[in-house]
């Protein structure tokens, strides 16, 4: 029959054309008749059935081996602290420049601290080339879980079995049964997190204070786990005490009691705990969401997450913590005080409230840091005169901005470019505006004009705006901001404030586009705790200015600390004769307390040695305390971290500072 | 295919000790080797016997690469027609596929064409392909040469490698590039589209257990 070839040939894997459906429909035997004329016999349907078993089999594993990835990227989730924009989101430590360096992650934009992040190196699109990016432990273990899960390639995550024993996530009904501190306890994966809380706790100078501060958290597990009166009655008082907003001092016991229990804390992987901590703190900072518990504690606890319990907890337990974490801060001694607490003592008496709201709260807070802009934002008005073909671009104001020096200030001044739809700068020269000294917020109020730019450029053109450090030894980069010219008319201004980011391509090329004609230098420092001292390798120097007739120099490097408490004396380097980038790798030490260290500066001057006459200057660095940015935060680095080399390029100022 | 039974595949399948799980198919016209070449990797036997292939059937096995372990689930399709909408079904899944031919029958060659089609209606965008001429120890019989089969995969912008399941040439190497292009595959869309992980949690595919991403809304 004509039909039954004509099928053959044609391409079966496209829609039957009308003649061939109405002759299908006419032999009454089905759409698929064509395709196979023979049904399977049931010794081919058994081994095909027998197949897709096996297969079953490992689907079913699979899933749960994706379920045992999903939780285990939930449960560091879980222990995000998302206190904000100036605290690492993980740890929720806070930066600064005394304190762990922050790192915006590439996926998340989030900051988070060293400690907290990893930085990989990926591949350029397809090219050799590799670029390292950081990420914070929750996108590199969400990376992680896409490859390992193969979300990868079905651009999303395949059906998963959540392991059955632990309730993974906050809102988790509280009717799960039983110990989620026990299924905890015995999964394999075990965050770096609770590691360096570890370190923090017994680093940390003010550890007793440390320490009781996370027993609050210890006498819920007590209460949990058994209910036991005292505990409860401990706890009953606090609240009472904190009503009454007294100064209470705990006692000796009740401190060593909850060092205790720190350390089964950190070994017992109850790290829910530590996520009620912190959440438990922000519930505090809401109004009116304080609620008694007292005795009914225990009873909450036995049946119920944690996280739950926690988030309906005590104001005054939130208070406390809040209290404890301010005094690990400052380092002040074990001393416990209510002093803020009278507030939230009035709403706190009834026990028992509904949980529910109350456990939303903290995600709403989370929400809000998402938007929060992490290096702060710029206030920018454009206008366009079209009968100058002129761009004018209005600098307004900047807004918490990232501190660059001891101090918490910075001076920043702006560079920009238009960047075209081909992704490159239409102009060589970035425009400048004038550093506004001293201040984290600054008011620019400067109009800077780009000429030559044609009205259809708008449409798909970006105003590129990046904001620097003003400093003589190189400028660091504070936050940059694109804009996309399209809104922008003839008529009227714009006017818009945008949420500074990070660096990328375009800042690095503005950073670039200023020059330094003296050269840079690379610095290793090293704080040798075994001779007390500060190891200082001068490495190497490059584009040192050419002072002889031969078109080079004859460079050498004058070390000195200043002011110097040990009267240490001057180093200098060989002289690296004819050449403008010397390659040194020599070592000095200054003999130097770690706190003297707090308050010298080390002064580096690069020298052209000339037989016969006085030497040449050819540039300068200052490395201290005092230093901004990049330069502050090596000293810093060097002096936390000491035994181990920092190693930086700076640049080099043309004056002389010893002078 | 049988299998089943055998004790190394038992413990390669039930072994979870692995960090990535790809799944592999090796499609092609009837006859062209498809068996007899996974036979070969996963178990480096051969027969030279022809037992047609019941609809699919996988094998298991675990390789070591790049530091990371990748069990492969290799699926292994009847090439005879009456089995296509069975095989069709398994196409969804695979990330990387083994289109084979003979290169001792014309036929199976001008079919490839053919399987690149269906690999487009059924599988995913981004799986990856393979072409391998099978059979290259037959060189008495050959109609296919290596150049002919070379250009075809340049045509198609896929790999190309002439094997022999019966000699043991290049069986290995076409299954450790596949493994290779996937893994290279990997790190590139992850890290050209690092939005792909973060939006993914509000959820194109959704999951049985909705409740398992309640604080995606953080995008992180």
């Amino acid at each position: 029959m004509d039909f039954a070839n004509r099928n053959n040939t044609a391409n079966k894997f496209v829609c039957p054309s009308d003649r061939q459906l109405a002759l299908r429909a006419k032999l009454k035997a089905g759409w698929s008749s064509s395709k196979t004329n023979e049904p399977l016999r049931p010794e081919e349907q058994e081994a095909i059935i027998s197949v897709i078993r096996r297969n079953e089999e490992i689907e079913t594993a699979e899933r749960q081996r994706v379920g045992r990835l999903v939780e285990r990227v939930e449960k560091i989730k879980l222990h995000a602290v998302e206190r904000g924009p100036n605290c690492c989101r993980l740890c929720g430590d806070t930066f600064g420049l005394l304190r762990p360096q922050r790192i915006i992650c590439e996926d998340c934009r989030k900051s988070v601290c060293t400690k907290c992040s990893v930085d990989i190196n990926i591949r350029y699109n397809n090219s050799e080339r590799t670029r390292e990016i950081w990420l914070c432990r929750i996108c590199s273990e969400t990376r992680e879980m896409w490859k390992k899960s193969g979300a990868w390639f079905f651009k999303g995550l395949p059906n998963y079995d959540m392991p059955r024993s632990a309730s993974a996530t906050p809102m988790a009904t509280p009717t799960g049964g039983g110990r989620a501190v026990q299924s905890c306890h015995g999964t394999p994966t075990r965050g770096a997190r609770i590691k360096k809380l570890t370190i923090r706790v017994n680093d940390s100078s003010s550890s007793s204070s440390n320490a009781s501060g996370q027993s609050e958290g210890e006498d819920e597990l007590d209460g949990a786990s058994s209910a036991k009166g005292n505990t409860s009655r401990e706890t009953a008082a606090a609240v009472a005490s904190a009503a009454a907003a007294s100064r209470l001092q705990r006692d000796e016991s009740f401190r060593l009691r909850a060092y205790g229990s720190i350390r089964s804390f950190i070994d017992g992987g109850e790290r829910k705990l530590s996520n009620s901590f912190f959440f438990g703190r922000q519930q505090g900072q809401g109004p009116g969401q304080g609620q008694g518990q007292g005795q009914g504690q225990g009873h909450l606890l036995a049946g119920q997450d944690y996280d739950n319990v926690s988030m309906s907890n005590v104001s005054t337990v939130a208070q406390l913590r809040r209290e404890s974490s301010f005094l690990r801060r400052s380092s002040v001694s074990s001393s416990w005080s209510f002093s803020d607490s009278s507030g939230s003592g009035n709403s706190a008496t009834q026990s028992q409230q509904q949980q529910c709201p109350t456990s939303q709260h903290p995600h709403q807070q989370q929400q809000q840091h998402c938007r929060d802009p992490l290096l702060g934002w710029l206030e920018i008005a454009i206008s366009y005169r079209e009968s100058f073909h002129s761009l004018d671009c209005t600098m307004v104001r900047a807004r918490d901005l990232p501190a660059m020096d001891a101090a918490g200030l910075a001076d920043p001044y702006c560079k920009l470019n238009i960047i075209t739809p081909e992704a490159h700068t239409k102009y060589t020269r970035w425009q400048r505006t004038k550093t506004v000294h001293k201040t984290r917020n600054p008011d620019f109020n400067e109009t800077l004009q780009f000429v030559g730019v044609e009205p259809e450029e708008l449409g798909n053109s970006l105003l590129y705006v990046a904001l620097f450090d003003d400093d003589k030894y190189g400028h660091d980069f504070l936050g940059a901001a694109k804009v996309c010219l399209s809104t922008v008319h003839s008529t009227s201004q714009y006017r818009i404030s945008v949420p500074l980011g990070v660096e990328d391509q375009y800042s690095n090329e503005a950073e670039m586009s200023q020059s330094w004609p003296n050269g840079k230098m690379l610095i290793s420092l090293c704080y040798n705790t075994k001779r007390r001292a500060l190891v200082v390798n001068v490495k190497q120097c490059i584009n040192l200015l050419a002072m002889d007739n031969n078109g080079s120099s004859d460079p050498f490097v004058k070390l000195q600390l200043k002011p110097d408490a040990h009267k240490n004396k001057k180093h200098k380097t060989s002289v690296k004769w004819r050449t403008l980038n010397p390659i040194y790798n020599e070592e000095f030490y200054f003999e130097a307390s770690p706190h003297d260290l707090n308050k010298e500066m080390l002064i580096l001057t690069v020298w052209d040695k000339d037989l016969g006459k006085s030497n040449d200057f050819l540039g300068s660095l200052q490395l201290g305390a005092q230093s901004k940015g990049d330069r502050l935060q090596q000293w810093l680095d060097c002096i936390r971290l000491p035994d181990h080399f920092h190693e930086k390029w700076h640049c080099l100022a043309p004056d002389n500072p010893t002078h | 295919m049988a299998g089943g039974g055998d004790p190394k595949w038992q413990k390669d399948a039930a072994d979870q000790n692995f960090d990535y799980m790809f799944k592999l198919l090796i499609i092609g016209n009837s006859s062209v080797g498809k068996t007899s070449f996974l036979f070969r990797y996963a178990d480096d036997s051969f027969t030279s016997a022809f037992v047609s292939t019941v609809g699919i059937d996988f094998k298991v096995k675990t390789v070591f690469r790049h530091d990371k372990r990748v069990k492969l689930q290799i699926w292994d399709t009847a090439g005879q027609e009456r089995y296509r909408t069975i095989t069709t079904a398994y196409y969804r899944g695979a990330m990387g596929f083994i289109l084979m031919y003979d290169v001792t029958n014309e036929d199976s060659f001008n079919s490839v064409q053919d399987w690149v089609t269906q690999i487009k209606t059924y599988s995913w965008d981004n799986a990856q392909v393979i072409l391998v001429g099978n059979k290259c120890d037959m060189e008495d019989q050959r109609v296919i040469s290596f150049e002919r089969g070379r250009q075809l995969a340049d045509q198609l912008g896929v790999e190309f490698f002439e094997t022999s399941a019966k000699e043991n040439v290049n069986v290995k190497a076409v299954f450790e590039r596949l493994v290779d292009i996937i893994c290279d595959k990997m790190s590139e869309s992850l890290d050209a589209d690092p939005t792909l992980v973060g939006g993914s949690q509000k959820g194109q595919r959704l999951t049985d257990q909705p409740q398992g991403t309640p604080n995606a809304n953080c995008n992180c």
